[in-house]
């Protein structure tokens, strides 16, 4: 009857046990494995989720490439913290975000705008460095390709979080549901933590009352967009029709709500502090990803992003001890050793936190394994070196097994000139679409076989 | 200097050829978004029409106008206005995309998915809030009494007039009333009500300013705005909210049908202190003093900043503008060139002028050459600079392009960008010199450091200083390619230029046209933009009457005619 993969009652464990070590419930601590008879039951089949993991400003490349072979590899300095998780990623060494070499833009917004979608942006004026430059991606990014197959079932089609994402230009949007629609990240864990779980109920009637209630203005307010359609010009035309598909979005995924509530309670958000403020980044980063982790087992969603601030930030990490800005460490020169050595503490500390969300995974039992093994995640960033804005060999790690489809516990080394297209494709179909081209087809070649 | 075998550059570069040869690199001042073209870093769009502008003049155009949804800030007034709920919910939806420096350009305000959840929450709130003071809701109407299908009849009239901002069809009517009719059935009478209130706060009626226009005799490519079209479009241009009774009344009694009734209207909106909001939230764009609240700074460097300053910078500058426009002179020159701002107790420790010392902000006059109106503002100078730093860059770049409406390309790619790094022994300007020395970037760099320069009285902080690097401040500096170019030293002799130079005029009636209309300029507003331009001078340059003025363009008063599939509006 339903698709939820943990029972309520586990949930109801979790939410009042005794793992609220966090502000937000600990979803992970407190499951008693042998109470989730949905997942362990011989014909579950868990579904696949994928997660975008992003980070601004380039890589210490010296310090994040491993040593050994394709198996047995040792993690150096940055990625050290993801050693408790070795057997569990995929470090995908050689590809190349060809495409955010072309078009329009500086290389901060082409490496941002193009790190999901794999074409170039539009012409437009979103300044680079003090110039008019570039205009929004011009095509759909690959979480949302995803979406669009695996997260029609689920209340949300997709989630984006953000820790201190500033601004709202193209440097600032990962996300887009085609060409210059960009889909803003949530900032703020309390924002976030309502939109999921706000209006949760859990009183079948009150549900029930409420759903009818949607359904019979969201009809309405859906038929008042058709009878304006027409006669709109066609520019407005364009516009009116992205909002009117999302209202429909919402009024489709009414019933998959109703679903999904019954395997889940509403979580309690304690005390947040202002996401806003830079010294609060760790915390809310933490409690994103524990929002993220909860949405995921809860299957309000089943595809997620999260954007570590923005292209080119300026923001120092006064938490590392890092009074200067990122973007203007990453663009001191190889030989400025103390820039080097803060990158390569600022890169560490973001591994700290891709192990963190990877653990929360990890903790979700699903089946005979975990969330994990049914999710793909990938960690991205705008470029591989911030000095020179290199765009060639990409930092990226993936982790999980996307249901079997990835095989990991590897150091994948490619030959270099294989094009971040590829990678999507290769995502793609590990995430069960049959793709066989992603973004700009002119900088794509095939797909990265990951299993 | 550190090298790494790589070309350093600062920030900004000339593509090789770029801007040595004055094309100012590409275009790239959207011509994707609505068809308006601005040139390099010196054309000025109204240059490419050519000939014959007198014949093109005698023709109404227009230009675009793009169909355009609330801001969060418009949002918040309108239900505040619409319902008397001023809890601000619109400040829980995402930001506004921005374009051409404002957060209204209408092409950049889609719905995602985020915000018509948003929409339905807020809705829904609304609605639920609403119906807790039911009597007052159906205004007076008794359903015990009247019956309770005749007071949904005169809710769905007279609120949905005033939601909608104009009659509602019958075809509009019958609608919500089957909406009402339905749920009533289904529910009760106070959830039909609530549910019609929550599906009427989303209708595009509501959330967008649609247009339809009225017909112009003899013309048929144009229209003109109908009047209650016209009341929503002063009453967002100048106030950010829904229209008041009077003009609803004005529209109704065709006491808003020429010119004249508009510019009437103006006249008594800007005499309104919702029109002084408006007047700051422009000014607060234009200066990019939206980033203040995000302000930081490098505590190495500046161990005295403390974030609690951002309001009180935003403060001050809001203070300076409201006094200017509104009490003071209200012209472009007093903008420029006044020697005085506003501090408080608090702000002058900040600035380390004697001033005064309370709670309330005063006007404090400075000593000669060091306030220059909004160009030497603290927290213009202050987001005007890097964390550890000042930024003659940034600083140039604004005159560039918030004062005269110029584009500076962008930097060329795959080369080091690096701001020189602070060194006690070396003022910033020298540090600065070195790098722009590179061929590959000073082609662009010279139109932007010797601009800078001339602010480097003004640290990181925005406060005024003498010396640094135990080196007396040199803030000459020049302005090349620009109508009035010339060397010049600090910002008085900067100022003094910008202030005589037609560029600068004619860029504050082009950055007012793209707050009024919500989009940039276009080739066809050529005219508008002339004519705008000539009003400005004739008044002496001032604010108040270039705002009336813009109430007065084609662009304002008419609109393309619908063309059907295929037409651009």
């Amino acid at each position: 009857m339903k698709k939820s993969t943990l029972s309520r009652r586990t949930l109801l464990r979790g939410a009042g046990g005794a793992c609220l070590a966090l502000p937000l419930l600990n979803v992970m601590g407190g499951w008693d494995k042998n109470r989730l008879k949905a997942a362990q039951h011989p014909a579950f089949v868990a579904p696949k989720r994928f997660v975008i993991f992003w980070t601004p400003n380039g890589n210490v490349v010296e310090h994040w490439r491993p040593t050994g072979s394709e198996m047995a590899f040792k993690l150096p300095r940055i990625l050290k913290p993801l050693e408790p998780h070795q057997q569990d990623i995929v470090v995908l060494d050689g590809v190349d975000a060809l495409s955010a070499y072309n078009g329009p833009g500086d290389a901060h917004q082409k490496g941002t705008g193009q790190s999901l979608t794999g074409t170039e942006l539009q012409e437009g004026d979103f300044p680079g460095d003090g110039g008019n430059s570039a205009g929004w991606a011009d095509g759909i990014s690959v979480d949302q390709a995803i979406a669009d197959v695996v997260g029609a079932q689920t209340k949300f089609r997709s989630l984006e979080f953000g820790v201190h994402v500033y601004g709202a230009n193209v440097g600032s949007r990962i996300s887009y549901r085609g060409p210059a629609q960009p889909i803003p990240p949530e900032n703020d864990p309390e924002a976030a933590f309502d939109r999921i779980f706000g209006d949760f109920e859990v009183d079948p009637a009150k549900k029930a009352r409420r759903i009818a209630e949607r359904r019979s203005v969201l009809d309405a307010v859906i038929a008042d967009y058709q009878a304006l359609m027409p006669k709109l010009g066609a520019d407005d035309k364009v516009k009116l029709e992205a909002h009117l598909a999302a209202v429909r979005d919402i009024e489709m995924r009414l019933d998959s709500e109703a679903e999904a509530g019954e395997a889940c309670v509403k979580p309690k958000l304690g005390k947040v502090d202002d996401p806003m403020k830079v010294a609060n980044i760790p915390k809310t980063g933490k409690l994103q990803m524990d929002l993220l982790a909860m949405a995921l087992a809860c299957d309000q969603t089943r595809v997620a992003s999260l954007m570590w601030t923005n292209s080119a930030t300026g923001k120092p990490f006064p938490w590392l001890g890092i009074p200067e800005g990122h973007h203007e460490l990453a663009h001191r020169g190889d030989d400025d050793l103390d820039a080097q050595e803060k990158l390569t503490k600022i890169n560490t500390w973001y591994a700290e936190q891709f192990a963190y969300l990877l653990a929360k995974l990890k903790a979700i039992p699903e089946g005979d394994g975990t969330l994990l093994d049914n999710t793909l995640v990938v960690w991205v960033n705008e470029h591989a070196k911030g000095n020179d804005h290199s765009r060639h060999d990409m930092p990226y790690v993936l982790a999980g097994k996307a249901g079997g489809a990835v095989r990991p516990g590897r150091w994948m080394q490619l030959g270099g000139e294989v094009p971040h297209n590829n990678m999507w494709v290769g995502c793609m179909n590990a995430m069960g679409l049959p793709a066989t081209s992603f973004g700009n087809p002119a900088y794509c070649t095939g797909a990265i076989d990951f299993g | 200097m550190r090298k790494s075998g790589i070309l350093v550059c600062v920030l900004l570069a000339g593509t090789a050829g770029g801007c040595e040869n004055g094309s100012g690199g590409k275009a790239g001042d959207t011509g994707a978004t609505d068809g308006s073209m601005t040139g390099g870093a010196v054309a000025d769009p109204t240059d490419g029409g050519g000939g014959g502008e007198e014949a093109s003049c005698e023709a109404l155009r227009p230009g675009p106008s793009p169909i355009r949804r609330m801001t969060r800030f418009e949002y918040d007034n309108t239900v505040r206005d619409l319902l008397g709920d001023d809890s601000r919910p619109a400040q829980a939806f995402p930001a506004e995309e921005e374009a051409h420096g404002f957060n209204n350009n209408a092409d950049a305000l889609v719905v995602t998915g985020l915000l018509a959840e948003h929409y339905l929450n807020a809705a829904e709130t609304l609605a639920e809030k609403a119906v807790k003071d039911l009597p007052a809701l159906l205004g007076g109407c008794a359903p015990e009494s009247e019956g309770q299908d005749v007071c949904a009849g005169e809710f769905i009239t007279a609120f949905g007039r005033r939601a909608f901002r104009r009659p509602l069809t019958s075809e509009e009517v019958d609608t919500l009333t089957a909406t009402y009719a339905r749920a009533r059935d289904d529910f009760d009478f106070e959830t039909a009500i609530r549910l019609t209130l929550t599906s009427m706060l989303q209708s595009p009626h509501f959330l967008y300013r649609v247009e339809f226009g009225a017909p112009l005799d003899g013309v048929t490519d144009v229209v003109k705005l109908a009047p209650y079209e016209l009341a929503s479009r002063l009453s967002y241009f100048l106030w950010g909210t829904m229209p008041d009774d009077a003009l609803f009344e004005a529209a109704a009694s065709g006491a808003l049908e020429t010119p004249e009734d508009v510019a009437a209207q103006a006249r008594r909106m800007l005499a309104d202190p919702r029109a002084r909001v408006v007047v700051r939230d422009f000014h607060m764009q234009w200066l990019h003093l939206t980033h203040l609240d995000n302000l930081e700074k490098d505590s190495n460097i500046y161990p005295d900043f403390d974030p609690a300053v951002r309001p009180l910078l935003q403060a001050e500058a809001e203070a300076f503008v409201d006094h200017v426009i509104w009490d003071g002179e209200g012209d472009l020159d007093t903008l420029l060139l006044a020697p005085f701002t506003f501090m408080n107790g608090e702000l002058a420790d900040y600035y380390g002028v004697a001033g005064p010392k309370g709670k309330d902000l005063e006007l404090v006059e400075l000593p000669e050459g060091r306030a220059s109106g909004v160009l030497t503002l603290g927290g213009v100078m202050a987001t005007l600079a890097k964390t550890n730093q000042t930024s003659p860059i940034h600083r140039g770049a604004f005159v560039r392009e918030s004062l005269l409406c110029q584009v500076v390309p962008p930097p060329p790619d795959g080369i080091v960008i690096t701001p020189p790094e602070v060194d006690p022994n070396l003022p910033t300007r020298d540090r600065f010199k070195e790098h722009a020395m590179d061929p590959l970037c000073g082609g662009c760099h010279v139109l932007l450091d010797p601009v800078g320069f001339g602010f480097e009285h003004y640290d990181g902080l925005g406060r005024w200083r003498d010396v640094e690097a135990n080196k007396p401040i040199d803030a000459s500096g020049e302005l090349v390619d620009a109508q009035v170019a010339g060397a010049f030293d600090g910002v008085p002799g900067l100022a003094a230029m910008l202030v005589s130079s037609p560029e600068v005029e004619s860029c504050m009636t082009r950055q007012w046209f793209r707050y009024a209309q919500g989009r940039a300029e276009s080739t066809e507003d050529k005219c508008t933009i002339e004519d705008l331009g000539g009003e400005f001078a004739d008044s002496g340059r001032n604010i108040q009457a270039l705002i009336v003025a813009i109430t007065q363009t084609d662009a304002f008063l008419y609109r393309r005619a619908l063309t059907g599939e295929g037409g651009s509006l």
